[in-house]
């Protein structure tokens, strides 16, 4: 079955385009250039991935974004003519899985949309703990104390890969390359942005993390598991 | 207690120190202030002048009054005792007295007499003149304990002559510890029986001088109360010019410091007011100017942003058309074949382009953060070295790393020193035309250090200074095969300010040229050197004499037997036998890459 990706951009003629790659490519792409209509075409068509410019006529991306976190955990990667920290930053806070900056190769946008729909095939019966947190890696649940914890599925992605090797330390290069498929050169503020999101889900208080250390100057590693 | 000099105790020597230190201290700080205060410059004038005036005509005043107090006296006390004498001269003319008693009775009630007779009280003495005479009548005076005021020269006029004589003399006073003032009078008087007698008064000037005393203590006060009002006026005067002008230094200082707002007060009608006015009219006008300039470059930057960034999406456009027609360019026709790589070709530049001006916008633009973090800076340079691998095996340049086996730490920012580095390294192999490039890593307490040098066309001394100037090219005629943007060293420059850090230049032509990147190991660090020096390396003039020399060595002995490594900062626990083991990125202390040599 193809998957389904939403490319939200007022620039017809990038929409277009980035339509031919996806057709070549296999997927089933469906378009929209407005930002107060994207939210109504996501609900009507129900999309695998959502391709978002950051800049739009009518609420911008960040808002859209925002919506969409709002009713689901779909994979949204964010456009950005910008890749200054600030937009960025904004746009992964927003709820964004990851971000392409453009000008983009079509190897690239692929590679990415891939890497995002990827985890969804590879089930494997698992259950995990890290601190007071049970994992359910089958069922992709987190609770505590029996309560379900909503995660978006990047989210529980790198849960799952600090809590699969809790004595290890991972660097942000090495978590981008597990959990967002790829090894992209300059980036790591997906990771420092998605790590403060998971934290003020999971923390007791996000100021003192206790399930997601910081190592200083090596990166990030998971608390001790509660006995 | 002997004779010879006791050594000074240390003790006293150093409270001597001390002192002597603390005068110089004093004495530095009233030098500092009169050089830095006009104020306190023109008071002091002003006191100087007034004291002067004011002892000059004191002194003036007080002998002038001295000198009349004293003429008036001596008048009227000559007067006086020309008169007493007539009377007493008289007294004896008409004396019935006979026997030496009776004249003796005479002179000694006309001694009590004399006495209380002047204006004011006076001391009488009657001599006889021929001490050798036999008369029986004795000497009488009203104060005996002064007759050693009497001198003898005095003595010797009043008995010649007629008239009278006077002499000034001081007379102890009561308490036998000062004097006071007198001026003795003498003259003739025939006593009868016994002869020729002196008779003199002696008159106390007390009085006078009592009231010069009084009169030279007012005017002592009335001088220094004129001193002190004329510093009084000259400060507040001088302060009314000098306020102003401290204030609009003040202000200037202010402007200066980039405080476009601040203005003078600028009040009445005065030749003060006129320059505050004149004042704020110019930093009116400086603001104005600094405004618009600024403004402009805003406006300007913010153009090149929004350029930049329009440009971006029309760009992904092409990019995905040209890379779609690129992967099928097999199918096509020779032509268009060649076409569609030189469009995928180009594009990439055209993107680089892109970014390097995006990426000095945003320095423009003050938007650039460091994002720093705790690194081996021996990492970040093998990482840029590894990317610039193939370029140097594509120009046959051998790459020789010069490591500090120390970590060489400090707070960088991956990212940005990783692109100096990787630029510092293309623009050596670009311009090394085959020779050697060498790459050192060091530290001291403060800073880390790469540097990056090539034996190869090098440049002008005077083109150094421009290789950091945006889209300068260091020989135009000269074609560059790795397409760089001509921004490259711009923002290496900028990326090592970013830093708190330098990037510095050398070159010469035929020697080749050299880079050094140094940075502080922490924030805030103000950099003072640099762990390694500009032109480290081999003699220039070893290699221009005789590079094949070099080359063998490298080849057959290996970069480890390279003599200038030894004086390298920080390698003093090297060992020349070098690691065998060490591959690229091994924290040997060579990382050789390269040509086949």
């Amino acid at each position: 079955m193809k998957s389904r990706v939403l490319v939200v951009d007022d620039d017809t003629a990038l929409a277009e385009m980035i339509g031919l790659v996806l057709k070549t490519e296999g997927f089933d792409p469906v378009f929209c250039a407005d930002g107060d209509a994207a939210i109504g075409v996501f609900r009507s068509t129900s999309p695998d991935l959502v391709l978002l410019d950051l800049m739009l006529p009518g609420k911008d991306g960040t808002e859209v974004c925002r919506q969409i976190r709002a009713e689901s955990g779909v994979p949204v990667i964010m456009l950005t003519a910008k890749s200054d920290t600030l937009d960025v930053v904004q746009g992964l806070e927003s709820g964004a899985d990851d971000y392409i900056s453009k000008p983009f190769k079509p190897k690239e946008l692929v590679a990415r949309i891939r890497a995002r729909l990827r985890r969804t095939d590879e089930p494997a019966p698992e259950r995990l703990t890290i601190g007071d947190l049970e994992i359910d890696v089958t069922g992709h649940r987190v609770t505590r104390g029996g309560t379900a914890i909503s995660l978006t599925p990047l989210e529980f992605d790198l849960l799952v890969a600090l809590a699969r090797k809790p004595w290890q330390v991972f660097s942000r290069e090495v978590l981008l390359e597990k959990v967002w498929g790829y090894r992209h050169a300059a980036d790591t503020r997906l990771v420092n942005v998605h790590v403060q999101r998971l934290r003020s889900k999971i923390e007791h208080d996000p100021e003192i993390p206790e399930i997601v250390l910081t190592v200083r100057g090596v990166g990030y590693k998971a608390g001790a598991t509660a006995t | 207690m002997t004779g010879a000099p006791r050594p000074v105790p240390r003790s006293v020597r150093r409270s001597l120190r001390r002192a002597v230190r603390r005068v110089q201290w004093a004495l530095r700080r009233v030098v500092r202030a009169w050089r830095t205060s006009m104020q306190l410059r023109v008071t002091s004038t002003a006191i100087g002048f007034g004291l002067l005036a004011v002892m000059v005509l004191s002194t003036y005043l007080s002998g002038a009054i001295r000198d009349g107090l004293f003429e008036q006296r001596i008048t009227q006390v000559l007067t006086e005792s020309a008169r007493s004498t007539s009377q007493a001269q008289t007294t004896f003319n008409t004396t019935t007295a006979t026997t030496t008693t009776g004249v003796q009775q005479l002179v000694n009630d006309l001694v009590r007499l004399l006495q209380g007779g002047g204006s004011s009280g006076r001391e009488i003495f009657l001599w006889r003149t021929d001490p050798d005479s036999a008369s029986s009548v004795l000497n009488s005076s009203t104060a005996p304990q002064l007759s050693g005021l009497v001198t003898d020269d005095l003595r010797a006029q009043t008995a010649q002559g007629e008239e009278q004589r006077w002499q000034s003399v001081s007379i102890p006073d009561s308490s036998g510890t000062g004097t006071i003032p007198g001026v003795l009078v003498g003259s003739k008087v025939d006593v009868p029986v016994a002869g020729s007698y002196e008779l003199y008064f002696l008159y106390s000037l007390e009085a006078e001088q009592e009231t010069l005393s009084f009169m030279q203590r007012v005017l002592a006060i009335a001088g220094a109360a004129l001193v002190i009002f004329l510093a009084c006026s000259t400060w507040v005067v001088t302060r009314q010019v000098v306020r102003p002008v401290q204030r609009a230094a003040q202000v200037a200082e202010r402007l200066a410091d980039g405080h476009l707002d601040e203005r003078l007060l600028a009040k009445g009608e005065d030749e003060i007011a006129t320059l505050a006015r004149s004042f704020n009219e110019m930093a009116e006008s400086l603001q104005d100017q600094i405004q618009r300039l600024d403004d402009l470059s805003t406006l300007q930057r913010r153009f090149v942003s929004d350029v930049s960034h329009e440009l971006r999406t029309p760009l992904t456009t092409v990019r995905m058309a040209s890379e779609l027609i690129y992967e099928s360019r097999d199918e096509l026709d020779p032509v268009l074949k060649r076409s569609a790589e030189l469009l995928q070709a180009q594009l990439d530049r055209f993107e680089d382009l892109l970014a390097d001006l995006l990426e000095i916008s945003r320095f423009d633009a003050g938007a650039a953060v460091l994002d720093a973090e705790a690194l081996d800076l021996r990492d970040v340079v093998n990482a840029a070295i590894d990317h610039a691998t193939p370029l140097a095996s594509r120009k046959d340049v051998w790459v020789a790393a010069y490591f500090d086996e120390r970590p060489v730490t400090a707070d960088i920012d991956r990212r940005r020193v990783e692109r100096v580095v990787r630029n510092l390294l293309v623009n050596a192999i670009e311009y090394a035309e085959s020779g050697p490039v060498e790459v050192r890593v060091s530290s001291n307490l403060t800073a880390v250090a790469v540097h990056v040098r090539d034996y190869g066309v090098g440049m002008p001394k005077d083109q150094v200074s421009h290789v950091f100037d945006r889209f300068w090219r260091a020989d135009p005629a000269r074609a560059r095969t790795s397409g760089g943007t001509g921004l490259g060293l711009a923002i290496s420059l900028e990326d090592a300010l970013l830093h708190g850090g330098w990037l510095e230049a050398w070159a010469r032509p035929g020697l080749g040229a050299a880079f050094r990147l140094t940075l502080p190991r922490r924030a805030g660090i103000v950099l003072t050197s640099s762990p390694i020096e500009l032109e480290a390396g081999q003699a220039p003039e070893d290699r221009e004499s005789d590079p094949e020399t070099h080359t063998r060595r490298s080849d057959e002995a290996g970069p480890a037997s390279l003599p200038d490594i030894a004086h390298l900062p920080g390698h003093d626990d090297h060992e020349p036998d070098g690691d065998e083991g060490a591959g690229p990125g091994a924290v040997g202390p060579v990382h050789e890459l390269g040509g086949p040599r």
